[in-house]
């Protein structure tokens, strides 16, 4: 059932739309063939392309964790023309999806370590899908400490409310840190930009990995707080977003010098990360 | 010697600041090929040569620097030169920003012609015209053209052989001397409908959508062209015969009237298409219409279909 | 490997043999340009052409490709059809070593990880025969990269004209295939014949304007910002042609067509890193927002990153890009820019 033709897309129906703020919405999907679930076996931190029918295709983060078996959930920001489109999509529509491409976290290395998410906006997306994946009741014990840290511009931006306010508190040994860019009526939580909240909290770099992505200027920020704050460059790993069509290492479009970041990332760790020419 | 006049003049205009780069001729990779040379120091002026083979129309460059506010100088000829009016005319590159270096011109060689019967294959060293002959010197030994017999076929037909716009004309204005009967166009519009669609169709299914030809025009200076917009998708990205006729004729369509039959389009296309005979043909339509000059060539003319005359032809009303 | 031979003019009757049992494409010229076309008769091949204006990589990865139906009715029901057979076998005659080692080097790109069916199934469809050159065009470079004008890398049969007859190398099980389904091959007396092809490679090589590649790669394994980009990123139009003529091209678009009735399809086409909007991402972020970060990257892709993924050359000194840039921006210039650090 393996996809013979890489280019050919399975049919999905979607099941539920979450609105998680004014532009991202989440998209429950369920294949129509059951059978696929058993081929399509995501690790966390893959992409899948979202294929809608007579419109095209686009990359998408699997922002559900594996251990959630029998769906797969896709949180999709409005920023262009396919998006728009998928915006306009209630349950019961089919879309294709091909996948799961790319590389994965390297959840094995992080087993036995603390770990320190950092998300902005969108960006906890794609880190979602290893939160869940690491706070799933058969993985917990595996992993140190979590700690989340996560920002938006504003409160009505601040994507899963559901999972920072209600869910992920809950958890074992695991803390959540939200902030909003902008002071606002109502909101009594922490104000200011993630690298800055990152340096008040000074989480401790020992035996810690960190996982972060967000827009490129709050990853830039981060990362040189990280350095600051005596974070190696094995200890920091981030997943990229780049433009891409067919996800399988063939277009040439998503390379950043010899890589592909849809065959060799996404996920680059800072070592990796620095190897790369500045290109994306 | 019109290579030395070219160097000095640059080197002045380098000197006293007067521009911030100059753009000229430069040797290409074989005798009857030139490469565009972009000089911004005095050391580089000596890389600039002028060629019997200069076709190169150098005005679309200033494209690259919009919103730079700066000062460029570009080598012309007469057929370029009115690719300078039309930048200007269309408010894309202020005419005080351009420092427009004319070169009266004759005639250039095509080098696919000269090649048939002569070996080009040697390096460009320099050249000497001996009368009706061009004296092409080369790594390989001298090669003697008789000139009116190897022009481009654009060349024959050339009405402005001095450019239309200049700072500085490196040479004797020459009188135009040649008339363009438009004969290329009357052979194809000799054709029934059919003929037309065949020959048509024959050229069009050739194109591989490379869009050299959009993208060495200096009509088309839109910021976001119409056929990159994927959202509306005006024209598909797939080569086949009905999406290329599109793009052909809505693209001939969109630079009606400000097309200065620069000849480029045609030069560029890898797949020998005559893109610049359906411009030609809008062009002679609008001449018979609307008794006007070609687009480019008399700066004082306004925009053809962008203007309104009370004594426009309205056999339709 | 198997040797043998085929009279001159024996060639175009077993040219005629091979046509009746499988669409033959082969060089031909039409309107002044030299091509690979599917031939109605073999008198139309011409064989002595130099280089053709477009490459033969059109015959495994087309221009405009459809990958399959899609019958939509308002995004409730979805069906998607894909063609039950890509390809016929075909065969493909009359390949110079410049482009039969391109073929080589764009089979790992859609062969390996996540095969490509749609390129594999030409590839496995087609008899590849390739044709010795017998001389060398101004713009050809083949040498530089350790591919000879004789060389049959990449072809299934290889062709080498000599004096009266034409040496016959049968490189592969999928050529030992085609001269068994179509008899016209001697299979004796070549040693003489093997003798003047190492002739002809030298004569034709010694044609050759020499381009020496060594420390290139290295070059661009250290320095990712060199001057020399942006001096030839101010020439280029950023048009396709160079990324269009190239044999080892190979990025693509994928598209959807919607007739608006219910009926579309997905399909594939040929694009290019040096149009402007090639990386630029919804959002309007671009990570080669100009032309010298684009011509670099062709570059770079040409002479370093090809190499890297796949250790085999991006390039193989065909010359087509160098014969069609509007406005001669040349590899070879590139490459001596290159290693004197410019």
């Amino acid at each position: 059932m393996a996809l013979e033709n890489p280019l050919l897309p399975y049919i999905a129906t979607i099941t539920k739309v979450i609105d998680e703020t004014p532009d991202v919405k989440t998209f429950q999907m369920v294949f129509d063939d059951p059978e696929v679930f058993n081929v399509f076996k995501q690790k966390p931190g893959q992409v899948a392309q979202i294929s809608i029918f007579g419109v095209g295709e686009a990359t998408i983060s699997i922002t559900s964790s594996p251990t959630r078996t029998g769906l797969l959930e896709f949180s999709i920001k409005k920023v262009g023309r396919l998006t728009s489109v998928i915006h306009q999509m209630e349950p019961g529509m089919k879309v294709g999806i091909r996948g799961p491409y790319g590389n994965n976290f390297p959840y094995e290395m992080m087993k036995g370590k603390d770990l320190l998410f950092i998300g902005g906006g969108i960006g906890l997306a794609p880190l979602r899908s290893l939160i869940d994946f690491v706070l799933a009741p058969e993985n917990r014990q595996d992993y140190g400490k979590v700690e989340i840290l996560y920002g938006a511009r504003s409160a009505a931006d601040l994507c899963f409310k559901y999972d920072l306010f209600d869910n992920w508190p809950k958890m074992p040994d695991t803390q959540v840190y939200v902030t909003i860019d902008r002071p606002e009526e109502g909101w009594d939580g922490h104000v200011g930009f993630v690298p800055a909240y990152l340096e008040e909290i000074n989480p401790n770099p020992a035996n810690k990995v960190t996982i972060t992505c967000g827009p490129p200027i709050m990853i830039k920020f981060v990362l040189q707080a990280l350095e600051k704050m005596g974070y190696s460059e094995d200890q920091v790993v981030t997943t990229l977003e780049l433009k891409m069509k067919c996800g399988i290492g063939k277009c040439g479009r998503c390379n950043i010098g010899s890589k592909f970041v849809c065959v060799d990332g996404p996920v680059f760790t800072l070592r990796e990360l620095k190897k790369l020419p500045p290109e994306f | 010697m019109l290579k030395e006049k070219i160097k000095s003049t640059v080197s002045s205009l380098l000197e006293n600041k007067q521009v911030d780069f100059v753009i000229g001729y430069g040797a290409g990779s074989d005798a009857g090929t030139v490469r565009p040379t972009f000089v911004k120091a005095v050391e580089e002026v000596q890389e600039l040569i002028w060629s019997p083979f200069a076709v190169n129309n150098l005005a679309k460059y200033v494209m690259d620097h919009l919103y730079e506010n700066i000062k460029i100088g570009v080598i012309v000829k007469g057929c370029d030169s009115r690719s300078v009016v039309r930048l200007v005319q269309d408010k894309v590159f202020p005419r005080e920003n351009f420092y427009v270096i004319g070169v009266p011109c004759k005639g250039i060689l095509d080098k696919n012609k000269v090649a048939r019967d002569f070996d080009l294959s040697g390096e460009f060293v320099d050249f000497v015209e001996q009368g009706d002959n061009v004296v092409v010197k080369t790594t390989k030994g001298d090669i003697t053209i008789p000139r009116e017999k190897y022009l481009m076929d654009k060349c024959y037909r050339c009405e402005t052989p001095t450019p239309v716009v200049y700072d500085v004309l490196l040479g004797e204005e020459i009188a135009p001397f040649r008339r363009d009967n438009y004969e290329d166009v009357k052979n194809l519009e000799s054709l029934s409908v059919e003929e037309k669609s065949k020959y048509w169709d024959k050229q069009f299914e050739k194109c591989i959508r490379c869009y050299a030809c959009r993208n060495v025009c200096s009509a088309c200076n839109c910021r976001d062209c119409v056929f990159d917009m994927a959202e509306p998708n005006w024209v598909g990205k797939a080569a086949n015969l009905s999406e290329n006729t599109a793009f052909h004729l809505i693209r001939a369509w969109h630079v009606a009237g400000r097309c200065v039959d620069c000849g480029e389009c045609s030069r560029v296309c890898p797949m020998g298409i005559p893109v610049n005979t359906l411009n030609r043909k809008l062009i002679k339509d609008m001449k018979e219409l609307f008794s006007v000059e070609t687009p480019g060539k008399n700066p004082e003319q306004g925009a053809v279909l962008g203007s309104f005359r009370t004594d426009d032809p309205e056999e339709f009303m | 490997m198997r040797k043998g031979y085929i009279l001159k003019d024996k060639l175009f009757p077993w040219l005629e043999a091979i046509r009746a049992k499988y669409p033959l494409i082969a060089p031909v010229q039409e309107d002044g340009l030299s091509l690979f076309k599917e031939v109605e008769k073999v008198s139309d091949i011409v064989l002595d052409y130099g280089i053709t204006r477009m490459p033969p990589k059109d015959l495994f990865f087309p221009q405009t490709e459809k990958m399959f139906r899609i019958k939509n009715k308002n995004n409730m029901a979805v069906e998607l059809e894909t063609p039950e057979k890509i390809t016929d076998e075909q065969v493909l005659f009359g390949v110079h070593s410049c482009d039969l080692k391109s073929i080589l080097a764009l089979d790992p790109v859609f062969t390996t990880r996540f095969p490509d069916r749609y390129y594999q199934e030409r590839r496995d469809k087609t008899y590849v025969i390739g044709l010795s050159c017998q001389k060398a065009l101004p713009t050809c470079f083949c040498t530089a990269y350790g591919i000879t004008p004789t060389a049959y890398e990449g072809a299934d049969l290889h062709l080498t004209e000599l004096g009266d007859k034409y040496l016959v190398e049968v490189v592969t099980e999928r050529g030992e295939r085609l001269v068994a389904a179509v008899p016209g091959v001697v299979f004796e007396g070549t040693e003489s014949l093997e003798a003047e092809k190492e002739k002809l490679t030298a004569k034709v090589a010694a044609e050759i304007k020499p381009v020496d590649i060594t420390g290139v790669k290295e070059v661009l394994d250290a320095n990712f910002e060199l001057p020399l980009w942006e001096k030839w990123a101010q020439k280029c139009l950023g048009c396709g042609i160079c990324t269009y003529v190239c044999p080892t091209c190979h990025c693509f678009d994928i598209n959807d067509f919607n007739r608006g009735d219910g009926v579309g399809e997905r399909f594939r086409c040929w694009d290019s890193c040096m149009f402007s909007d090639f990386t630029r991402m919804a959002g309007g972020h671009n990570p080669r927002p100009s032309k010298k970060e684009r011509v670099r990257n062709r570059f770079m892709h040409k002479l370093k990153y090809h190499l890297d993924r796949y250790n085999l050359v991006g390039c193989v000194g065909c010359g087509r890009c160098v014969q069609r840039c509007p406005e001669n921006i040349d590899i070879r210039a590139i490459i001596s820019d290159i290693k004197g650090g410019v």
